[in-house]
């Protein structure tokens, strides 16, 4: 009984151990600054993607922007290609959806 | 019949063979074609890396303003003036006793000689004095030759000052340099000078004492804020490393972006200062220092940052020289900003100025070239203020900002001898105060709506105490700085931006601005820290070393180019 009460108890752990590890790899937050090359904006306006270079790999990344503080500094060109971004984003589902997104900082 | 089958036979087996030959060439062709658009496309890569446009952006403004200007004075005894007539008259006298060998006013020549003499000695000593007790003890021992310069004093009744035309030309160059990854150079060079003038008369009241201790002259903080010459200075010139350690830290240094700081920005209908600047309630100054700041990464707290800021207001040269006592004046600030997003700015500040100086280094103002004579204690300033944009109110979208602050002094024992014994917001001319801690308190309230038609109307309040005295005298006002004032200022205006595509900028824009000032002073001395101030209403032919105004109004019209 008690070998197959552990047996149960592992297998749970197994299966909660495996789903956070799932979960964790399908929900993935990136921090990233990198250069903008190309932004479009949604025919709506409620959302846009914006391409950055990372500054680090140098690879492409894609992200997703909604929220509308951001959707307004592209709209007033407050933030434009070529603008070096800091931003965190989080990568679900082969999509980037961001979470934070501004211009580095300085003065 | 059969040759002719044979030429056909011939021509048509050698036709594959010249079409592919000319295959071959054509491929030939595209090959080297391909390699030539290559070797362009590796030219132009080059071309564009080295491009001005990848590292260097320039911009700048350019604005023409009318000014009307008017107010009323308050009767006052002119020190300066009175100090120069009592030399001009004694010098007179001598030398009319002299060629008469008659007795002048009463005094033989020998007489008036012995009077200059005192005169120059009574100067030189008063000179020599650095405190409060020194001071007192030096008015005790001199009050015979206090009681006769009455005789000289110089009383300037009431009056109505007046410029119906002031016309002003201001050319604002900014250049920004990407010069290696995560460093910045900004620079930003100003001309600003009055039509038909190459000095500050125009502002500074000519020839007779001015209004406001912030516009007797043009100075380090002030060069091309307030209007002087034609000469292209250099108003902002500082470095940026940023991206530290892969952090979102900053350190900058250089002449700091510390003039024109929120909410000015709605009335001069310029973009947000950003990280950069300070509120412009409590500074508003052409600091050099430097700066290090932080932006976390905070969800819950949007543009958040934090920045540690550190200014030399001035620099004394070497110090325990035979001559030198006096300190540098620095100033240095913490700024919270716990939000920063477009609804809503927060701002937290605290600066301390140390060792504040009792005049700046100016050329060819009233009272002659003035420099720092000594240093009257410290000062600390509090503010906390919030800005705000709602869009979609109505037709427009709604500005609107809130700002509160505090100055608190901590004097020492020193008084200005320069101006005649006061100290750091105490005492009077010739009449010393011992020196205490004094309070001051201002806020500051506006809105601006902006409607489709690019119409911006604005509206802005500001108070200040009897005791309060700011850092700004730098700022666009061209009485005095209106966030210094001692009493109450309102303030309306209207902005009108022109409907043309923007060419040199994705923000380059033209607009006229007019707007209406009213500057209702209850004490004197606005953005004066040297003496105590006096209630408007007691103000009653007093020694001053400044005119007291007791209102004033300002009309003024711009038209503005930001390209």
């Amino acid at each position: 009984m008690k070998k197959i009460l552990s047996a149960v108890v592992m297998a749970a752990l197994l299966v909660f151990t495996s789903l956070a590890v799932v979960t964790t790899a399908s929900a993935e937050d990136v921090k990233m600054v990198g250069v903008i090359s190309k932004i479009e904006m949604a025919a709506d306006g409620k959302s846009a993607t914006a391409t950055l270079k990372d500054g680090k790999s140098g690879e492409s990344v894609t992200i997703i922007i909604t929220d509308d503080l951001t959707l307004d500094k592209f709209k007033d060109k407050r933030i434009v290609e070529g603008d070096e971004i800091r931003c965190k984003f989080e990568k679900a589902g082969g999509k980037n959806s961001s979470k934070i997104f501004k211009k580095t900082a300085g003065c | 019949m059969l040759s002719m089958l044979l030429v056909g036979l011939i021509a048509g087996m050698s036709l594959p063979l010249s079409a592919q030959a000319a295959d071959e060439e054509l491929l030939q062709k595209v090959d080297k074609l391909y390699k030539e658009i290559e070797t362009l496309k590796g030219s132009v890569k080059k071309v564009e890396d080295k491009s001005i446009g990848r590292w260097l952006t320039i911009g700048g403004d350019y604005r023409f303003r009318y000014d009307y200007l008017s107010g009323r004075t308050k009767p006052f005894t002119d020190v300066n003036a009175t100090f120069n007539n009592a030399q001009s008259q004694m010098q007179s006298n001598f030398f009319s006793a002299s060629a008469s060998g008659a007795p002048v006013n009463g005094y033989s020549a020998a007489q008036w000689a012995g009077a200059l003499s005192q005169m120059m000695t009574f100067s030189q000593q008063m000179a020599q004095v650095k405190t409060y007790n020194q001071a007192n003890a030096f008015l005790g021992a001199n009050q015979a030759l206090l009681g006769s310069l009455q005789n000289f004093a110089v009383q300037v009744p009431s009056y109505k000052p007046e410029n119906a035309t002031l016309y002003t030309n201001r050319l604002g160059l900014d250049l920004h340099a990407k010069a290696t990854k995560d460093v910045t150079v900004n620079t930003r060079l100003v001309m600003y000078k009055v039509f038909g003038s190459q000095d500050d008369q125009a502002v500074t009241n000519g020839n007779s004492a001015p209004y406001f201790a912030d516009r007797v002259g043009v100075f380090d903080g002030t060069l091309g804020h307030v209007p002087s010459n034609s000469y292209l200075d250099v108003d902002r010139a500082y470095a940026t490393w940023s991206n530290i350690a892969d952090q979102p830290l900053w350190f900058s240094v250089g002449r700091r972006p510390s003039t024109n700081g929120a909410p000015s920005n709605l009335r001069l209908n310029n973009e947000r200062p950003g990280n950069g600047g300070t509120p412009s309630l409590l500074v508003d100054y052409a600091f050099d220092g430097m700066t290090l700041g932080y932006a976390p990464d905070i969800e819950m707290l949007p543009g958040a940052y934090a920045k540690v800021c550190y200014g030399r207001g001035f620099e004394s040269g070497f110090r325990s020289t035979p001559t030198n006592s006096v300190a540098d004046t620095d100033m240095l600030g913490i700024a919270v900003i716990p939000v920063d997003t477009d609804p809503l700015r927060v701002w937290l500040q605290w600066n301390r100025g140390f060792n504040i100086f009792d005049a700046p280094s100016m050329s060819n103002t009233y009272f002659g070239n003035t420099a720092p004579k000594t240093n009257l204690g410290d000062i600390d300033w509090w503010g906390a203020g919030a800005m705000s944009t709602l869009k979609k109110v109505g037709p427009g979208d709604l500005n609107f900002f809130t700002d509160a602050a505090l100055s608190v002094t901590h004097p020492n024992s020193n008084v200005s001898s320069q101006f005649g014994f006061q100290g750091l917001m105490t005492g009077a001319f010739f009449n010393p105060e011992a020196p205490t801690s004094k309070t001051g308190w201002a806020v500051s309230a506006g809105v601006r709506y902006d409607l489709p038609s690019k119409t911006k109307l604005g509206f802005e309040y500001n108070h200040g105490s009897k005791n309060w005295i700011t850092f700004a005298p730098a700022a666009d006002d061209m009485w005095t700085s209106k966030v210094g004032t001692r009493g109450n200022v309102y303030e309306g205006y209207v902005i009108q931006e022109l409907n043309l595509k923007p060419i040199s900028s994705y923000f380059s824009k033209t607009f006229f601005r007019v707007g209406y000032q009213f500057y209702d002073f209850e004490y004197t001395g606005s953005n004066n820290w040297v003496g105590a101030p006096v209630k408007i209403s007691d103000v009653k032919g007093q020694m001053m070393t400044t005119t007291p105004l007791e209102y004033a109004h300002n009309v003024y019209a711009t038209f503005e180019v930001h390209f």
